[in-house]
């Protein structure tokens, strides 16, 4: 009762004046209901078998928590009855007592009374001050006539006085319980306190870990502190999940709002939604609420046409508006897709025009995809008319920075006459960010994934350095792209930006791209981040901090401020100039990135590096490996393992390099990790062994490459798609086979080689004289030579990217 | 008033902040630099798995060139956040025999900021400072 202050006494027909109060009682009552319907087979059990006390573990938490809440609710009668039952039911634990037919019928008259009284505080009643003496009396083995009893229990229920009669509601108390659902309900500021001292436990976990590295070997303390770690990962898991909610709560509220709206505006519109269970944080639903509800106005709106356009377009009278949530890794991406006019290239690209966004003749210049891309920039509203709807000039921009301030990003792609599709990626929650450690001068900061785009080598041959005035220029597949040192922008010994740092491309949410020269990249780990002190804030160059497993303190770099600082950002004149021939030349380049590693039989490998979403470490017991099958347990889930050792696995933890081809997830074991490379030279092919894609020379070394197109096809399920499409590959092909056909399956495709079957996509290699020949009008052109990819429409054949976004947007066009 | 004491020596000079403020004090292992921040800020450094602030006291005050002397650090925390003032030494604790006063003719500039008054301890005077004034630094009150 503290926390009432000077109101020292209050009944509760008090309490239900105030509002916070009310709440909390209700609470209590839809416990305490929830409570009895749990335990009533308990009691029904109990009753015909007093001897079992198995079943009063239940019964006894019952009357306990009855007992805890009444005396924070003060209600003195229900308190002490629950007590005098809790001591009864402590003593019968305890062996105490016997529990004879008498006893239970007691208990059961108490918990009777609990109920009845419940109903009468939910319906704002003063609790009756006459004593259930005779209750207790009976239940302490007092009362010697159970008759008495019997008939005290009748007259309890039917012979309430007069003036404290309840209105007729009150009978529906314990029989007709409210909510049958086993949940209580929880203030969220509560739920995040305990998120952000779990977070604090993780980080003394990892303190701890590092003092006990330090420390040498200590086989007594280690086994107790890899079950505290253990445990402290599930509880985190745990609490993550107290904050997710179905992103269905926020698929809810938008059938109403696409109605109203295509009624308003004399439209018709069927809206689809799909993966309503995919699960956000609590805030991130919140968060991105009003962008989406954004781009459906603007959809509805601008994108699908009255119902007379679409019949005269060939089109259904009724508009498709869709959209799905996935979750792949720890993102959730979204895409929000209508079957409308497709955004208007001319218009935006002649507002861009006037607002003085670009000049005519780079609009000229522009793909159309960066011309679509401008509706992100502050300024552009297409809307001739400012209709009630959208288009108040507060647009596309607004939704962008509310999507990137979550480290999200959105993307847009349109199809003249056939639809736009907005594209988010969202992260799974606002307070563990994924980032890349890297430093300067021995000092560590951090950098959201989010926003990288690509790692390189400066040393790399496809990286040439020019400096032009006092701004520092990397070529960089063919393309000129503003470069600033993170020396520079720290101011910590600054210089040029040189073939001995590493360059991180660096993508904001406008696709303004810049690299930031560092001396070395580290590592890729989820770190909880907190906020600076004002002092350190005031810099606008650090977003967050954290401290790294090491227990050092690392700062976060806030990106989008970097760049605006620099003037890098929302000036659409400093953005890459292509060099040549556009975008198929991004196409041509053959450089990968590899990540070496050493596998669990000793062998050095490497993997290609967009494969590798993460790495995690887990138990030896996590494992579960039978003949063929073989899992692993990551986060509560069962990823497919591949890379088995042939030997027994180590003792203790394993790493396990997650690699996920943005559909399903594989883990593949490894002893030692090793660097990351820029790799542009040839690959040896290597015949004999399936699993590897070819030979690297890495530092002189030759070291084989894990074929990911085969380590997916052998082992990842993937989900299975919403409807398979077709496609057909070019018969009796080596490469075709080894290669392509794995990563077509994988990306959800039947494969056909029968060039008569009915095919939703087919591929073509550049090469063959039947590829020229194909009609089709879904046709994927896979060259051989990088050099005519920069020519010819087609993609080279080891741009994997590449050639899974043209499979995904084939499938697009074929679903749509 | 026999409210509690920590006693520090900034700059040569006795100063008093309340025992209640300082949540410990530590002796500085590593302390990682913050580039761009301003002078007073000396870095951030770990303690017990969190990050602290770490504020050069001098600095912050303005009063010298913020030579470090003492690598023991009372830890405050203001308005949620950690921080480690850096003084040239955690003298003692004290017990306070008066209320903070104004002294004729005041600290002089760099001090009359940060000060609360002059305090009497059973250790003689001592300024007592505001530590929130403290980490906000010398260019505060410029803004």
């Amino acid at each position: 009762m503290q926390f009432m202050g000077p109101m020292q006494f209050m009944g509760p027909m008090q309490f239900m004046g105030m509002a916070q109060m009310d709440d909390l009682l209700a609470d209590f009552v839809a416990e305490t209901r929830e409570m009895l319907e749990a335990i009533e087979g308990e009691l029904v059990a109990w009753e015909a078998d007093p001897s079992d006390s198995t079943r009063l573990d239940s019964i006894f938490r019952f009357v306990h928590t009855v007992k805890g809440n009444c005396g924070f609710f003060d209600f003195p009668q229900l308190e002490k009855l629950s007590h005098a039952a809790e001591s009864v039911l402590a003593e019968v634990r305890a062996g105490r007592r016997q529990p004879n037919s008498r006893l239970v019928t007691a208990v059961l008259a108490v918990i009777d009374r609990i109920a009845e009284m419940a109903g009468m505080i939910e319906a704002g009643e003063k609790l009756p001050d006459d004593d259930d003496q005779l209750l207790i009396s009976a239940l302490e083995g007092r009362l010697e006539d159970f008759d008495e009893l019997a008939g005290l229990q009748s007259a309890g229920q039917s012979n309430q006085p007069a003036d404290q009669s309840p209105d007729p509601s009150s009978d529906l108390s314990g029989h007709q319980p409210a909510a049958s659902r086993r949940s209580i309900r929880l203030p969220v500021e509560l739920l995040d306190r305990v998120m952000s001292g779990v977070s604090d436990m993780v980080l003394a976990r990892n303190d701890l870990s590092r003092r006990l590295r330090d420390a040498g070997n200590e086989p007594t303390l280690d086994g107790p502190f890899e079950r505290l770690s253990g445990i402290l990962a599930d509880v985190r898991e745990a609490i993550t999940r107290m904050r997710m909610q179905r992103i269905e709560l926020l698929y809810n509220a938008l059938p109403r709002l696409v109605r109203d709206l295509s009624a308003e505006l004399g439209k018709q519109v069927m809206v689809d939604f799909e993966g309503g269970s995919v699960e956000l944080d609590r805030e991130m639903i919140e968060m991105i609420r009003d962008p989406i509800t954004h781009l459906i106005r603007n959809a509805i709106d601008h994108g699908i046409e009255t119902p007379s356009e679409r019949i005269a377009r060939g089109k259904r009278e009724i508009g498709m508006l869709s959209i799905t949530s996935r979750q792949s890794g720890n993102q959730i991406t979204m895409a929000i897709t209508d079957d409308g006019a497709g955004l208007d290239e001319a218009k935006i690209g002649a507002k861009a025009v006037a607002a003085g966004l670009v000049t005519q003749s780079e609009l000229d210049a522009m793909p159309s995809d960066d011309i679509v891309s401008l509706i992100f920039e502050p300024g552009l509203s297409t809307a001739d008319q400012v209709s009630a709807i959208s288009g108040r000039g507060v647009g596309m921009d607004v939704v962008r920075s509310n999507i990137e301030q979550i480290g999200g990003r959105i993307s847009v792609s349109s199809e003249p006459g056939k639809g736009a599709q907005f594209f988010l990626e969202l992260p799974l929650t606002l307070s563990i960010i994924s980032a890349l450690t890297v430093s300067v001068e021995g000092q560590f900061f951090a950098i959201p994934n989010s926003y990288v785009e690509e790692i390189a080598h400066g040393a790399s041959s496809s990286v040439v350095f020019s400096e032009i005035g006092d701004r520092d220029l990397v070529t960089f597949r063919g393309q000129r792209i503003p470069c600033l040192t993170l020396n520079n922008v720290l101011d910590v010994t600054p210089r040029r930006a040189g073939p001995d740092q590493r360059l991180i491309l660096l993508r904001l949410g406008g696709g303004d791209i810049f690299a930031l020269a560092v001396d070395r990249i580290h590592d890729q780990e989820d770190l909880v981040i907190k906020p600076l002190s004002p002092a350190v804030m005031a810099t606008q160059v650090y977003a967050g901090t954290t401290l790294l497993d090491d227990g050092r303190p690392v700062l976060m770099l806030d990106i989008p401020a970097i760049a605006a600082s620099h003037g890098l950002v929302s000036d659409i004149r400093s953005r890459p100039v292509n060099t040549g021939e556009g975008v198929t030349q991004t196409a041509a380049t053959s450089t990968r990135t590899l990540m070496t590693f050493v596998d669990l039989d000793g062998r050095r490998r490497a993997i290609g590096m967009d494969l590798v979403s993460r790495i995690d470490q887990v138990e030896q017991s996590a494992f579960d490996i039978e003949g063929e099958r073989a899992q692993v347990v990551i986060d509560q889930k069962i990823i497919e393992l591949a890379g088995k050792p042939k030997g027994a696995f180590p003792a203790g933890k394993v790493r396990l390099l997650r690699l996920s081809d943005s559909q399903s997830d594989l883990a593949y074991p490894v002893a030692e990790l090793g660097e990351t490379v820029e790799y542009d030279g040839s690959m040896a092919p290597a015949d004999t062994d399936p699993e590897i894609e070819g030979v690297a020379l890495i530092d002189g070394l030759p070291i084989p490459v894990v074929d990911g197109y085969h380590l997916f096809a052998a082992h990842g399920a993937g989900p299975a798609p919403e409807a398979q499409l077709v496609c057909r590959l070019p018969a009796e092909d080596e490469w075709v086979n080894r290669m392509l056909a794995p990563l077509v399956k994988a990306a959800g495709y039947r494969l056909t080689e029968d060039s008569d079957a009915e095919a939703d996509v087919v591929i073509i290699t550049g090469d063959t004289a039947a590829g020229q020949a194909e009609t089709h009008d879904n046709v994927i052109t896979i060259l051989s030579d990088p050099g005519d990819a920069a020519n010819t429409p087609g993609i080279y054949r080891y741009d994997r990217a590449a050639i899974v976004q043209a499979l995904s947007s084939a499938r697009k066009r074929s679903v749509s | 008033m026999n409210d509690l004491l920590v006693m520090l020596i900034i700059d040569g000079r006795r100063v008093a902040i309340p025992a209640v403020e300082v949540k410990s004090v530590i002796e500085l292992e590593e302390v990682y630099p913050v580039p761009r921040s301003p002078d007073f800020v000396a870095g951030l450094t770990a303690m017990r798995s969190q990050s602290l602030t770490v504020i050069d006291s001098r600095l912050a005050i303005g009063v010298s060139d913020g030579r470090r002397t003492c690598q023991r650090a009372a830890v405050i925390e203001v308005e949620d956040h950690l921080y480690a003032l850096l003084v040239d030494e955690v003298a003692d604790i004290a017990e306070a025999q008066s209320d903070p006063s104004p002294v004729a003719g005041g600290f002089g500039a760099a001090w009359q900021r940060v000060a609360t008054g002059m305090v009497e301890t059973d250790q003689g005077p001592a300024l007592m400072i505001d530590i929130a004034k403290l980490i906000e630094g010398p260019l505060a009150d410029a803004a």
